[in-house]
């Protein structure tokens, strides 16, 4: 009997519609862009720090405008997207071994959400001080 | 006992007849406690003997009865009715070409399986008068989790790189490369890093982490393919320097 | 086959992610949401920043977040690309990884002259 299989395609462009778990991956993906904004940003800020104080508050005056406060809400929340799932992601690219047992996955979560906080509060104490 | 009515609607390609696949509903009256395999071998036996898939063992052991099933890639073994509703949508693994119904063509999986050198290489043979290579608890423990794939490629079916770059050689086969590397008895990571770290190997994985997340066994071959990435990366590294391996 | 040539760059993304994970959350929130709240009004003050940013310390860890978070940004983006479907990695991954060099050169540039 002579055979014709059948090939189904993935749709280039579309294939993550195709499921809830895709789309959450997208997600995470797409926080590159709100990264690569953000960077942006902050690297024109450093150089207009740099210019004197009127570039600066030229600069501030942008953050501080509607459009930059919406564009940096979204940045902070794409932020913490990645966040969450960089940690969720680790126990499964790093695995600690102890005689026969592994670390346990939520202990190894717990950990990075521990010094993550204590870095926050860090910066913030920085911000606050300096 | 409850039953219920429950309309498979089955994916059904005929290579003689069929131009295409297209869907066709059986109406099935299923005790609750059935699985959807039980479904299929009631149609197969009372409805309609035309209806092609795989199964053997009936207790997620062999790896045969991998479906799609409501978009979800299962084993129809441990695809329990009670989970589902009256309507139960039922297409062969996405991503493989279709063969007949619900029978894939494996071809691909059985090569990129075959290429990673899915065995053990041990340093030195040993004749069996030799006895045993000895390992410990401790390090029968390191590589375990990725000794227990059934080779279902439920996990190529949610893969969307490899529907993407089929020449992608995919989660189960990495995921036993790093099951071979990770055994205290092997000697054989380098003789698979060219096929592993290559273009094609774990530098295709996006880490979208579906083949975790649908696999029936929790071999977690997203995990094992990022842990491959790292030591891949450090030998990438030590490479360059003198008396670094071989590239 | 050949081995690929991802592995440094996927270092350099997984490192900027552990970078981005930890600390961008509360950057984007002290550099670009606290202003606008009017919280922290001293340490963004054209005085305070450039003391900050003045101190060699501050200088080299800033380098070494923004540098990192470009080249995984820049990484990622290139995945992005072949997600949406487009195949032609050579140019995407030349642009990507061209705008994380030039970013890595203007932050230099931009903590010397402060
Ligand atoms: S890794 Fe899991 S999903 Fe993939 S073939 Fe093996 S058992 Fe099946």
């Amino acid at each position: 009997m002579s055979r014709k299989p059948y090939q189904r395609e993935l749709p280039k462009t579309t294939w993550f519609l195709r499921h809830a778990r895709y789309k959450k991956y997208m997600l995470h993906e797409i926080s590159a862009f709100a990264v690569a904004v953000y960077l942006l940003i902050l690297i024109i800020g450093l150089f207009r720090l740099g210019q004197g104080e009127e570039a600066w508050a030229g600069w501030l005056s942008f953050v501080t405008s509607p459009f930059g406060l919406i564009l940096h809400l979204i940045i902070f929340g794409l932020s913490l997207v990645h966040t969450t799932a960089w940690f969720k992601a680790v126990p499964q690219a790093m695995r600690v071994q102890r005689g026969e047992q592994f670390v346990p996955g939520p202990t190894i979560v717990g950990a990075h959400y521990v010094v993550w906080a204590a870095v926050s509060v860090f910066v913030l104490i920085l911000a606050g001080v300096a | 006992m409850s039953e219920r009515t429950i309309e498979l609607e089955v994916l059904r390609y005929r290579p003689e007849q069929d131009s295409e696949p297209w869907f066709q509903t059986y109406k099935v009256s299923c005790p609750e406690e059935w699985v959807v395999l039980d479904a299929l071998n009631y149609v197969k036996d009372e409805l309609d003997r035309t209806l092609s898939y795989r199964w053997s063992c009936h207790m997620f052991v062999c790896g045969s009865c991998g479906m799609v099933i409501d978009g979800e890639p299962k084993l129809a073994c441990k695809a329990f009715l009670r989970d589902y509703g009256n309507r139960i949508r039922i297409e062969p693994l996405a991503n493989f070409p279709i063969e007949r119904d619900l029978v894939i063509v494996m071809d691909d999986f059985m090569e990129k399986l075959e290429s990673v050198k899915p065995y053990l290489i041990p340093k030195e043979e040993k004749s069996i008068d030799q006895g045993e290579y000895l390992q410990t608890p401790a390090q029968l423990k390191a590589y375990k989790q990725y000794s227990m794939c059934i080779n279902c490629m439920l996990c190529y079916s949610a893969c969307p790189q490899y529907g993407l770059a089929p020449e992608f050689i995919g989660p189960a086969a990495l995921a036993l490369a790093h099951r071979y590397n990770m055994d205290s008895r092997d000697v054989g990571r380098k003789a698979r890093e060219d096929t592993v770290a290559s273009h094609e190997g774990i530098w295709e994985c996006s880490f979208v982490g579906a083949c975790s997340e649908v696999c029936p066994k929790s071999v977690d071959p997203a995990g094992a393919i990022q842990q491959v990435k790292l030591t891949s990366a450090i030998d990438y590294f030590t490479s360059w320097l003198p008396g670094g391996g071989s590239r | 086959m050949a081995r690929s040539h991802k592995a440094p760059f996927w270092f350099l993304f997984a490192a900027g992610g552990t970078v981005v994970a930890f600390v961008l959350p509360v950057m984007v929130l002290v550099t670009g949401i606290a202003p606008t709240l009017g919280l922290f009004e001293g340490a963004m003050s054209f005085d305070a920043m450039s003391a900050f940013v003045g101190n060699w310390l501050v200088k080299i860890v800033l380098f070494g977040i923004i540098t990192l978070a470009l080249w995984h940004a820049a990484h990622r983006l290139r995945v992005v690309a072949h997600d949406f479907g487009i195949r032609a990695d050579a140019p995407v991954a030349g642009t990507v990884y061209g705008l994380a060099a030039l970013g890595t050169l203007l932050t230099a540039i931009a903590l010397l002259g402060v």
